[in-house]
């Protein structure tokens, strides 16, 4: 299968101190991608450098072949209209309503979209999502968990191809992140390339097709799942030890969001 | 020791570099403002309104009472050499082209000047800055041509309100407080007021204009990752600009004189 998005030597700075050091992998096109290391390690860097939102100090990183930093303005535009982001932190546009957060990237992609289909498109990704409030509401005056959950359904409005989540369960209550797994198992049912940043061993085991552990920015480790379960390494078995073969994952509870 | 002056003589040609690309780009993007498909007119038309329209009432005091004091000194200081009629030039020269807008600039800087430096730092803080360009959207283009166009424009036309307060609201406070013949106030005042005088009020607001809106844009997205940072962007937003114009309001000045 070919490679959707692929890391060339990729090097990433901030300070002056390295954070990604000659980093190199490639997602192919309908797997789940997860990342797993310890904090500041570099997971979420690599997922920004991979998405386009960082530009490397060394290295390419290609999309379907092509650098990403070399695309054309309706290039770059076609990219990010099937590339979706979902932040840590949410990453809300805090002078806009929930529901001009999700109607920006409609009017920036679907430029013949009326009034009505857009808010019924923003309501629909809300509902996908599991957000339950008002969507009339500043961001502001919502919780971090709920938060999340607009942040995901902004991500998931224009029903992209390519998916980038950095910590998509942290903040999350039992409910949410329960949500959060049956709309990402719905993602990779269509077909869609998810590309994750994780802690929860429980996401990893139900959905990871292959893994990747960063430590101090560098991949140290890229396999199959099936392959993660049996490293035997000790500095990896600290990350993966609570790993399962994925019959037993799906027997064991859901744990909570971080 | 030439180490350390080679690493700070490097960083320092990096920040110019970097700063002299920002200001191209925010100028690039601001000409081709209306020619975007993409374009942040909600964003220029709030600039507006919060830099010209709500410094209204602080530039329209601060002209009258500028022009009241010119007034006086021009009846009552001036008339006692028997030079009561340099009281108009007086008056043209510091409302029209000196002062006028000058302390138009002062009051731009100290409303939005920082309200730009710490909305966009607090933006980058949040990573709402990423989340533009993870949807597709240039933040040079959307946040920060719409802001340049709305200081640019809103300084002009406070600087035409500056000047109608200055030369004719004035002259209404006069007729309170020390009467003046309106017919001989206007002929004289219209005999020193030429067209120069206009263009170069209206050239130092347009480069004010254009100094505070790019200061405060490119300290706003210098901040990186704390939001401690984001006060110290306001300070030197401030700090930058007010030296900036003045040192602009001087060459144009001199420029005119040599």
């Amino acid at each position: 299968m070919a490679a959707v998005i692929e890391l060339v030597h990729v090097d990433v700075s901030g300070k002056g101190n390295p954070i990604l050091r000659d980093l190199s992998l490639a997602i192919e096109e309908g797997e789940t991608v997860v990342f797993m290391g310890s904090a500041g390690s570099g997971k979420s860097t690599l997922l920004k450098a991979a998405a386009g939102l960082l530009v490397p100090d060394q290295g390419r990183v290609l999309f379907r072949g092509k650098d990403l930093a070399r695309l054309s303005r309706d290039e770059e535009q076609e990219f990010r209209a099937m590339s979706a982001f979902v932040f840590q932190d949410a990453a809300l546009w805090s002078n806009q309503s929930i529901l001009e957060n999700l109607a920006l990237p409609l009017r920036l992609h679907r430029h013949s979209i009326t009034g009505a289909e857009l808010e019924r498109s923003a309501r629909k990704a809300l509902e996908m999502a599991g957000f339950e409030g008002d969507p009339r509401d500043r961001p502001a005056v919502l919780s971090m968990g709920e938060r999340r959950l607009v942040g995901l359904a902004r991500a998931l409005v224009l029903d992209p191809e390519l998916v980038f989540l950095d910590e998509p369960t942290a903040y999350l209550d039992e409910t949410a992140t329960g949500r959060i797994f049956e709309v990402l198992a719905q993602l990779r049912a269509h077909g869609k390339t998810l590309v994750v940043v994780s802690a929860s061993s429980s996401f990893v085991s139900r959905s990871a097709d292959r893994l990747g552990i960063v430590r101090d920015g560098s991949l140290v480790a890229y396999g199959s799942y099936e392959e993660a379960v049996e490293w035997s390494d000790v500095s990896l078995r600290a990350v993966t030890g609570r790993l399962r073969p994925r019959q037993e994952a799906w027997l064991e509870p859901e744990e909570d969001g971080r | 020791m030439l180490e350390r002056i080679g690493r700070a003589l490097r960083a320092w040609l990096h920040e110019v570099s970097y700063s002299l690309g920002f200001f191209y780009q925010v100028l690039k993007e601001s000409a081709l403002f209306f020619r975007r498909r993409q374009v942040g007119y909600r964003v220029l038309i709030m600039q507006i309104l919060f830099t010209g329209y709500e410094a209204l009432v602080v530039t329209a005091v601060l002209a009258m009472a500028l022009g009241v004091a010119i007034n006086f000194i021009g009846a009552s200081l001036l008339s006692t050499f028997g030079q009561g009629k340099l009281g108009y030039d007086l008056l043209i020269v510091v409302i029209t082209r000196e002062l006028g807008p000058l302390l138009t600039a002062f009051i731009v800087i100290a409303r939005s000047g920082t309200a730009i430096a710490t909305e966009i730092g607090g933006m980058v803080v949040n990573h709402e800055i990423e989340a533009y360009v993870s949807v597709g959207v240039n933040p040079i283009s959307y946040l920060a041509a719409p802001r340049c166009l709305g200081v640019v424009i809103s300084m002009i036309v406070l600087n035409i309100y500056f000047n109608a307060f200055g030369l004719l609201g004035s002259l209404a406070v006069m007729q309170v407080i020390h009467p003046v013949g309106m017919d001989d106030y206007f002929r004289n005042l219209f005999s020193v007021l030429t067209a120069t005088d206009l263009f170069l009020g209206l050239l130092k607001s347009f480069v004010f204009g254009i100094i505070i809106s790019t200061v405060s844009l490119y300290r706003g997205f210098s901040v990186e990752n704390a939001s401690t940072e984001i006060p110290v962007a306001g300070i030197k937003a401030v700090g930058s600009c007010f030296l900036l114009c003045v040192l602009a309001d001087a060459a144009i000045t001199a420029i005119q004189y040599v």
